[in-house]
């Protein structure tokens, strides 16, 4: 607690905040605030299962507008409050975890679509919409977004934004960065300010990349301008069975550097093609890696491109076609891992090491990590796929996972058996050229390896962080910051 | 305590964020905790430590969902995070920690008179419940329907079915009701029960089966009668967007009765669109998706009693969707959430059953 309810400074605090946002929107009930004390993270989760109590903020507070979060900003700072984002709650980092108390400015109220430009191709939205809203709203007109990742439908428009998060069409359409025009961002001292109004230009260093990723340590991002994109009047999926995962892999390598424009790749390494293909896809396709990949644009362009990428997958690497039916397979079945049921669960014990690197080092960062998780934790499984990828190199997916049986019912011993499963691997993938991560940001999780990762130029980070928010009341504890 | 016969459920819904777009309340209260997740969560904390179920926020936070069941219809493996809450519900009121304005409803429930009045004695039966009866129109545009089918009916007025008491957690007095509702309904020799509240039509198909009771007639939503009967639809009903009802999409999984009437009555369907992330039909759909409940909390009955100002905002948010307020036409499926945006918003809303005797 920063302050106890019993301490009149409560409720001046509290009167406030009210005053900055109105009073139906401060809350300090039980139930709102339980509710910001879990995220998607294994280590509240667990807790939480234990019975265990989870660090919570002292006030919920749902500011209307930038104004309104701009006002509760100069609150926090008059009294030195911590002040954590909240948009959906979604991290798997624990990046909204209110570890230190204080406020949980949560950003929901912030839902409006405020204009789709069709000239520009572009939609203008408050940050607190729900992703998938935000989604059907720009379908409503007939374009998309093209960020459609497996949170879609639970994380709002900022999470992404503020964790540089990448959906399952990326490697056509891409990040969310390439997907951004500009921001509107409060600042640590509740100045309300915009970044240049396009992303390419030549006029300085580029304050949207900086806000980007920065997980609520450098301010609030209350607005946004994303690009938009007509339907596409074609999309097509096929998928391919190699005979193991490295063959599979040079495969997609050179799909990638055939420049032709997959809008999807995905590679599922021996093991998690048995279990999940099977389980989540319905088919029995045999051992092997399982490669799928789609095309989409105009009807023959796709076709003539999928014309050549099958030429890639059949020539030199001799792939099994699981023809269309393989690859719509996957796309239809896009989201249906992350259900109950499918996804991992308590009392499992388990985390996804998501790791990107070149083509020159991401197998070796791969075989690395399963090594060291192999040998320092046998009774571990280590499963991976590479699931988002670029010109030169891609996104690896490993995951770890203990039964439940494996895991210690002392929440201390849990989590200490977790974070060294943590430390191992992610120091594995950066001594191997890997970096951490790809789309799920750094948070509580991942903020210990930020100097490993960074070197000599963490320092220039913290000086960011220094003189952007000199109260450091900004997500403390978060990304090593 | 009943939440134990829910705790694989509230395993699965606890860390599950799958459904979070379509929790109707925290869309328009943005509080997380009126999340399946977070409210599974909670009721986590209770099976493990039972003294937090006398937790005032945590009983508010229970008496607050609306419990469309748009999650469980949602869900690829139906965890029922409604069976959570309702299964709390009956503990918080077992445990008598019931809030003041949930038991003083529960009392005048229980006063009302389960069997119902009839009109006379006929094979088709319509019965007029609480929701329907406040509706006049509703009740009016069945007659002219029944009228131009050529069938002749009688009329079951007051009773009550036990749902509302069900919702609230009063289960055993919810029985009772039902069975002795259901005896007055055979005991009237009708064939066919025709009903407009779709809650009605949920305890007569699923609480009946529930309870092991045995309904003599086959029961039907107004708009399953209106679409099948031989009925002469003059006039189409022109542009229409159509408000999926919860008991009839997500309780019962009818689509397809309100979209044949619909089509029966060649009402158009404004605008189709396509998206990758749809998972309901297109037709007649209202604001940007089918899946979000739009009701105003059809699915616990009477949350405009309880939750008065949720209900308001909760229709605001409906009001809010709409293209164009003045002159979208907007068709339901319940008399209550018809009289919810009749009172809070500045839509023009219709019934299937209004839209269709319209067209007669």
């Amino acid at each position: 607690m920063f302050v106890s309810k019993d301490n009149y400074m409560f409720e001046m605090i509290r009167t406030e905040l009210a005053d900055a946002v109105g009073a139906d929107f401060v809350n300090t009930g039980d139930s709102d605030k339980f509710g910001h004390s879990i995220d998607y993270y294994w280590i509240p989760e667990m807790w939480h299962d234990r019975g265990m109590p989870t660090p919570k903020p002292d006030f919920v507070v749902h500011p209307g507008s930038a104004e309104e979060v701009a006002k509760v900003m100069k609150i926090a700072n008059q009294y030195k409050i911590p002040v954590v984002t909240w948009g959906g709650g979604s991290g798997s980092q624990g990046g909204a975890l209110p570890i230190a108390g204080g406020i949980i400015l949560d950003t929901k109220r912030m839902n409006r679509v405020l204009a789709i430009d069709e000239e520009s191709l572009t939609v203008t939205a408050e940050t607190g919409i729900i992703m998938r809203q935000l989604e059907w709203a720009v379908n409503k007109r007939g374009y998309s977004t093209m960020h459609l990742p497996a949170s879609i439908a639970c994380a709002t428009i900022g999470g992404f934004l503020a964790h540089r998060g990448t959906g399952v069409l990326s490697t056509k359409w891409g990040k969310i960065e390439d997907m951004v025009m500009s921001l509107e961002v409060v600042t640590p001292t509740g100045e309300i300010i915009n970044t240049l109004p396009v992303p390419r230009h030549a006029s300085g260093p580029d304050l949207t990349m900086m806000f980007l990723g920065s997980e609520g340590t450098l301010g609030v991002i209350t607005k946004v301008c994303l690009k938009i994109h007509p339907k596409p009047e074609e999309r097509q999926f096929r998928a391919y069975l190699f005979k193991d995962f490295h063959t599979a892999m040079s495969a997609g390598a050179d799909l990638m550097r055939s420049r032709l424009r997959p809008c999807a790749v995905r590679l599922y390494d021996e093991t998690e093609t048995l279990t999940h293909v099977k389980k989540v896809f319905g088919i029995d396709i045999g051992s092997g890696a399982y490669l799928v990949f789609g095309f989409d644009g105009n009807k023959d362009i796709v076709e003539l491109q999928m014309k050549y990428a099958r030429e890639i997958m059949e020539g030199k690497y001799k792939g099994t076609d699981l023809g269309s039916k393989g690859g719509d397979l996957w796309w239809k079945n896009k989201y249906k891992f992350f259900y109950p049921g499918y996804m991992f669960h308590l009392p499992q014990a388990f985390g996804t090491l998501d790791t990107v690197a070149d083509f020159a080092h991401i197998e070796k960062v791969y075989w690395a990590m399963k090594k060291v998780v192999n040998e320092k934790f046998p009774k571990a499984r280590f499963i991976g796929h590479f699931s988002h990828w670029y010109e030169w190199g891609c996104m690896l997916y490993a995951r770890f996972i203990f039964e439940g049986r494996d895991v210690p019912q002392d929440p201390r011993e849990a989590a200490a058996l977790y974070n060294a499963v943590w430390d191992a691997a992610i120091r594995a993938a950066i001594e191997n050229g890997g970096v951490i991560n790809e789309h799920h940001g750094v948070g509580l999780k991942l903020g210990r390896y930020m100097k490993d990762l960074y070197k000599n130029s963490f320092p220039i980070l913290e000086g960011i962080k220094n003189t952007l928010d000199p109260n450091h009341i900004m997500n403390p504890g978060k990304m090593g910051l | 305590m009943n939440i134990d016969n829910f705790v694989e459920d509230v395993k699965k819904c606890r860390f599950c964020f799958m459904c979070r777009h379509l929790s109707g309340v925290a869309n328009v209260s943005f509080r997380e905790s009126d999340t399946p997740r977070i409210r599974s969560s909670m009721v986590w904390g209770v099976v493990l430590d039972r003294l937090k179920l006398s937790n005032p926020d945590f009983i508010e936070t229970i008496y607050s969902s609306d419990m469309s069941a748009a999650c469980r219809f949602h869900c690829v493996n139906k965890w029922d995070e409604n069976g959570i809450v309702l299964a709390a519900r009956r503990d918080i009121v077992e445990a008598g920690f019931a809030p003041v304005e949930v038991s003083k409803l529960a009392k005048k429930f229980a006063a009302i008179p389960a069997a119902p009045k009839f009109s006379g004695k006929a094979e088709l039966l319509y019965y007029v419940d609480a929701d329907t009866a406040a509706l006049a129109t509703e009740s009016a545009a069945f007659e002219k329907l029944a009228k131009a089918a050529g069938v002749k009916f009688a009329v079951a007025t007051e009773g009550d079915c036990g749902k509302a008491l069900k919702v609230l957690g009063y289960a055993e007095d919810a029985k009772k009701k039902l069975a002795e509702f259901v005896e007055a309904l055979n005991a009237s020799g009708a064939k066919k029960i025709v009903v407009s509240s779709p809650y009605v039509y949920d305890a007569l198909v699923n609480d009946v089966a529930e309870d092991g009771l045995k309904l003599s007639a086959k029961v039907m939503h107004v708009s399953e009668f209106a679409a099948t009967a031989k009925i002469k639809y003059a006039k189409k009903a022109g542009s229409v967007y159509y408000l999926e009802s919860d008991y009839l999409k997500n309780y019962n999984d009818n689509l397809k009765f309100p979209r044949a009437l619909l089509a029966k009555i060649k009402a158009k369907s404004p605008q189709e669109f396509t998206t990758d992330i749809q998972e309901t039909p297109i037709e007649f759909m209202f604001g940007t998706n089918n899946e979000e409940s739009y009701t105003c909390g059809e699915g616990a009955v009477v949350l405009n009693v309880i939750r008065p100002g949720l209900v308001r905002k909760m229709a605001k948010y409906v009001e809010s969707k709409a293209d164009d307020v003045k002159n979208d036409v907007v068709i339901v499926a319940s008399p209550y959430t018809k009289i919810q945006l009749a009172k809070n918003t500045k839509l023009n809303v219709f019934t299937l059953a209004e839209i269709a005797a319209q067209c007669l």
